[in-house]
């Protein structure tokens, strides 16, 4: 059964350790998730993550954590300044692996479909949308269901 | 106040989930509006399933249909597949981005 999730990989010529580093200290999160501003992070399950970025401040709280191969947090992008819980947040999971000489690191992020956002941030789905082809939107969502079954 | 992200989500994704229902879209979507006798007839699903599954994505607001003689004719609507797709699309390439960044970190000199 598809579920309703985005699926991301990346190969990255650098040690399990060295990404799982990079996932979890506060100073290097302030640089990947988007505005250089160190991140607040509790790493223990019901722990914090303060994210800052897009211009707003996030709060995700951690659901697993499993050094260096596995991290799983819930975070309520919808509700800047919320602390995350089951029904206003959907949930982020970073899985490390050694492949080759590589690492893959997969990002999940799943519960879209049940997620509500509060009135005046709706239009998080931009109308770009709507000068784009059948053929193209019914691609995109069949590829990204199509991920989430596999 | 909150509003659903998209109307009646969970069933978007489920009534998407089935092969044979986005077979019908991409064939709604391709070549007009169509009767299930003629869906079935293009389609490798009997007349029968064909018809349960329009319902279904009848019932989410992907097609609707319209008395026509003794059938109904199916047509297809995009905009709840836009906004799903559309926020998706933004969810993945938020991603894309932050990926090449961790990248990058991870590659560079510690």
């Amino acid at each position: 059964m598809a579920e309703d999730r985005v699926e991301r990989t990346v190969h990255i010529a650098a040690p399990a350790e060295r990404v799982w580093d990079i996932l979890t200290k506060p100073e290097h999160i302030g640089h990947w998730f988007g505005t250089g501003t160190p991140a607040t992070v509790d790493l223990q399950p019901g722990g914090r993550f303060v994210f800052a970025g897009h211009g707003e401040r996030y709060l995700a709280r951690v659901v697993a954590v499993d050094p260096p191969r596995y991290l799983a947090y819930r975070w309520a992008s919808a509700y800047p300044d919320v602390l995350a819980d089951e029904t206003n947040s959907t949930l982020v999971e970073f899985h490390v692996a050694a492949d080759g000489a590589m690492t893959r690191l997969t990002v999940c992020e799943s519960g879209f479909a049940s997620l509500t956002i509060p009135a005046g941030r709706e239009n998080f789905a931009s109308h770009e949308s709507h000068s784009r082809g059948w053929t193209e939107v019914m691609q995109g969502i069949v590829d990204y269901i199509d991920k989430g079954a596999s | 106040m909150t509003i659903p992200l998209l109307d009646h989500a969970d069933e978007l994704f489920a009534a998407l989930a089935e092969p044979n229902r986005r077979l019908l879209l991409e064939h709604l979507g391709a070549h007009g509006a169509a009767t299930a006798t003629a869906l079935a007839a293009e389609l490798p699903v009997t007349r029968q399933a064909v018809a349960q599954h329009l319902a279904v994505l009848e019932s989410v607001e992907l097609v609707s249909s319209a008395r026509a003689g003794r059938e109904r004719r199916y047509t297809v609507h995009v905009e709840p597949l836009t906004a799903a797709a559309s926020w998706m699309n933004q969810v993945a390439a938020r991603w894309d981005a932050r990926l090449a960044a961790i990248k990058a970190l991870a590659e560079s000199p510690e």
